[in-house]
């Protein structure tokens, strides 16, 4: 069986980078004693994988990882171990047992809802919401490693609405096409004729196809 | 720091590089309330997040501290940089990892004196921090500032900076000094009252204490305390029984890779063989082993504590350990298959060892380390390196036998007597290795071969048979180095070396005086920081320093004392005597080799201190 789990990279954890992330939940999950799996060969290392690694800076409530399991151990005696480990901020908070078979996290990702807020609010931005939506196409310069190229934005962001003074945005993560938060609020704030004011994002969600959470 | 502050650190904080080594919250990080009655105390590490927390004596200290209900200790670093400057430009203070608070907050903030080098980043920590550079600006409430560690046996360089130093061991100590200080504050005493209270403390030496007169050639004419809770001299501090002495379970997990990202066991303290280029080996006598049990008992709770994947021994010399066998197998025992390797030091491993090693895949295969610091048998007997060529090519050997493919060697360059025969004599003993690589049937021997030479350049210090010596100047440096870099052109040997401009200012500040302090005060104006760090190192303003404030660094560096010369550091007692520093100065002259003492008394001095060295 396969343990995937959900955890919080709150507060100062957000500072954390993915590589000392990944170091971090191996060393936790050795202190918690977790039957866990090592890779064969002379540099064994523990077996354990994230769903999608988040950017320096933005935190996340339900960050996902996977990891086969040596022998059987419940969902409920995996979260309590630990998060008797984990520091504040970085707690597992749920956990499921899958098959083996079960497709892996990170292939099952579609999507990932963010929790935008702005220091002064986002009023200024509302009246531009609908209008940036109702476009058949926003280009945007796109980043890959081969160099950059122009491309279409649109298709990548599913919602966005405004709730208590917070944006929230559905936006891809698949292996065609990925939103990052701080493009979209670089194109949203063109779009409204304004500056990107400082943000602080929280990664809420990550989603399968069926915009269901991964866990 | 106020919410609004707070803010301001966090929008800072989005903009450096690795900002996670300023958010403290590691896993076993001990955040403790201010309360009325508790004794803060912020300890702070001249060097940055990633050295600070790779140093066992700061993890020993912050836990010792922790564990008592009426104190409590933070931690605070040079901050790199980008955000120093940041600081700088928001107004805003230095400021420990647990509660965010200035280092001016503290009742006490106490530095650890590593090595030389880092003796501008403590006042640009002091200056950030809130606090006066100098001890004689400070407010009445402003923390006492305190320092120990090595370089505190030689203080006079920072006599203005620090209030109080410790000499020698500090699991015990550190506690008696804070409740001094937090007993002293309570009762409303003054700065000089908390002082002279420290001063009465076995091992404090308080600069301020004391009325130094110099001669007119420069030289020492005399030290007298001034009052009567002066000390003369300054016995230091020593922990005699280690399994006694404290030693964390529980340390801070750094989220950002320290430079020693592992569990660190210290087997022992002290180190017997007496090579007399070697302060430590001096400062930490006598020897003193921690029981097999202890540390087993200590690896499982670290481990348990921190998951760590890697464990290594520490000591000056762990193959003298004398139940590294035992240990090891007590290790393997008790860590089976929790994928834990062991890593050892590759010096002075035997035969009976290296076949307890074979058995288990666990120990991690580095390459093989050697040092045998001096190219000819001749400088070997001087400095006492008691090493062989015969040793060093069986070891290499039996290294390329067992599959391995690189060596490092270690030299210094500008030892005593040094000859430029001495010097080609590296360039044969590389030779020789990467002769015995090929002396292997080709399908025998690993691919790679890797023989990296690193020369060092020899610094003089206190409490050594060599305190009296000159180093070489830069320019005599300079030459040795390329007439090495030419002999060392051999396939398949690399060959790294410093820049000597560093060694020739730690020599300076290795063997200063109270003069060294206006120096250190004046370059810190100029901008000099990170000293440590090549791209920071700014050797013109140091220069510029040193001629502002009419010192000559030659003095320091590339004079040679006299016997009779009254020495700065001697206010320091380490339990070696300078009589028997000047013999083994002698015999080293003369090449004669002296013993490892645990074979038979060698007279250096410790035995005046009571329950030192068994007989
Ligand atoms: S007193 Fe004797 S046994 Fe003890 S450290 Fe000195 S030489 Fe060695």
């Amino acid at each position: 069986m396969k343990m995937v789990a959900s955890f919080q990279k709150l507060g100062p954890h957000r500072f954390i980078g993915h590589l000392d992330l990944q170091r971090a939940m191996q060393r936790a999950l050795r202190r918690a004693d977790i039957p866990v799996v090592y890779s064969q060969g002379f540099n064994p290392h523990l077996l354990l994988s994230f769903a999608a690694p988040l950017s320096v800076g933005i935190e996340g409530e339900h960050e996902v990882m996977e990891l086969p399991l040596q022998n059987n151990i419940t969902e409920t005696e995996f979260v309590e171990k630990m998060n008797a480990v984990l520091p504040q901020g970085m707690k597992v908070v749920a956990a499921k047992l899958v098959t083996d078979d079960t497709a892996p996290a990170m292939a099952r990702l579609a999507a990932a809802v963010y929790h935008i807020s702005a220091e002064n609010g986002f009023q200024a931005l509302e009246a531009a919401l609908p209008g940036f939506m109702n476009q058949s196409t926003i280009p945007y310069l796109k980043k890959t490693k081969s160099g950059e190229r122009m491309d279409d934005f649109r298709p990548l962001v599913y919602n966005l609405t405004l709730k208590d003074g917070v944006l929230q945005a559905v936006l891809a993560i698949t292996q065609q096409g990925t939103a990052k938060p701080d493009q979209l609020m670089g194109l949203l704030c063109a779009h409204a004729g304004m500056a990107v004011p400082r943000l602080s994002i929280k990664r809420a969600r990550l989603l399968d196809e069926r915009f269901a959470p991964l866990v | 720091m106020d919410t609004h502050n707070v803010q301001r650190l966090e929008a800072l904080l989005e903009t450096v590089q690795r900002p996670s080594r300023y958010t403290g919250g590691e896993v076993n990080a001990i955040v403790k309330e201010w309360k009325e009655g508790r004794t803060t105390f912020c300890f702070a590490f001249p060097d940055t997040y990633e050295v600070a927390m790779s140093h066992l004596g700061m993890k020993v200290i912050y836990a010792a501290v922790n564990r008592e209900d009426d104190l409590l200790c933070e931690r605070a670093m040079m901050p790199w940089v980008d955000l120093l400057e940041g600081l700088k430009k928001e107004k805003l203070p230095l400021f420990s990892l647990e509660s965010r608070r200035a280092l001016s907050d503290f009742d006490c903030v106490g530095f650890t004196l590593q090595y030389e080098m880092s003796y501008t980043n403590i006042l640009t920590m002091l200056d950030l921090g809130g606090i006066a550079l100098e001890s004689k600006n400070r407010a009445e409430d402003a923390p006492i500032v305190i320092a120990g560690g090595p370089c505190a046996f030689n203080p006079e360089p920072l006599h203005s900076v620090i209030d109080a130093f410790l000499l020698g061991d500090g699991e015990t100590a550190t506690g008696e000094l804070l409740r001094a200080i937090g007993k002293g504050r309570k009762e409303g005493k003054t700065r000089l009252e908390i002082l002279r209270d420290l001063a009465k403390i076995e091992g404090v030496y308080v600069p301020a204490l004391y009325e130094i007169i110099y001669k007119e050639d420069g030289t020492l004419a005399s030290v007298t305390p001034s009052l009567p809770e002066a000390r003369k001299p300054i016995k230091k501090r020593l922990e005699l029984d280690l399994d006694a002495a404290f030693f964390p379970g529980e340390t801070p997990l750094p989220f950002t890779e320290a430079v020693h990202d592992r569990i660190v066991l210290e087997v022992m303290r002290g180190c017997t063989r007496g090579c007399r280029f070697c302060q430590a080996g001096m400062l930490y006598r006598p020897v003193r082993e921690r029981s097999v049990e202890k540390l087993v008992e200590l690896a499982q709770s670290l481990f348990q504590s921190t998951g760590y994947e890697e464990m290594s021994l520490s000591s000056l010399s762990t193959g003298d350990y004398t139940q590294l066998l035992p240990l090891i197998s007590s290790l393997n025992q008790n860590f089976e298959g929790k994928m834990v390797s062991l890593s050892l030091p590759s010096l002075r491993i035997d035969n009976q060892l290296q076949d307890a090693l074979v058995d288990t895949a666990k120990v991690k295969k580095s390459g093989l380390t050697l040092a045998p610091e001096a190219g000819t048998q001749r400088l070997r007997d001087v400095i006492n390196k008691g090493v062989t060529e015969e040793d060093l090519m069986r070891s290499v050997s039996e290294a390329f036998e067992a599959g391995w493919s690189q060596v490092k060697l270690y030299f210094m360059i500008g030892l005593p007597t040094e000859t430029d025969e001495d010097l080609l004599g590296i360039a044969d003993l590389a030779r020789k290795v990467v002769g015995a690589y090929f002396a292997l049937p080709k399908e025998k021997r690993a691919k790679g071969l890797k023989v990296v030479v690193s020369a060092s350049t020899f610094v003089p210090k206190p409490f050594t048979p060599f305190q009296w010596a000159a180093q070489d100047t830069l320019e005599e440096i300079k030459r040795k180095q390329s007439l090495l870099r030419s002999a060392l052109n051999i396939r398949g040997v690399t060959f790294n070396w410093h820049d000597p401009e560093t060694s020739f200012l730690e020599a300076c500040f290795a063997r200063g005086d109270r003069k060294l302090a206006m120096v250190l005060l004046r370059a810190y104006e100029l901008g000099c920081k990170l000293d440590g760090w090549n791209e920071h190192f700014k050797y013109d303003a140091w220069m510029q320093a040193f001629s502002d404030t009419g010192v000559d660094p030659a003095f320091y560096a590339n004079r040679v004392r006299e016997k009779s010369e009254l020495l700065p550091w001697e206010i320091a007692d380490i339990g070696v005597t300078k009589a028997y520093l000047w013999l083994e100065n002698e015999r080293a002259l003369r090449g004669d080799i002296t013993p490892d003492c645990r074979a038979g008394c060698e007279g250096c001095g410790l035995r005046r201190f009571d329950g030192v060295c068994p007989v």
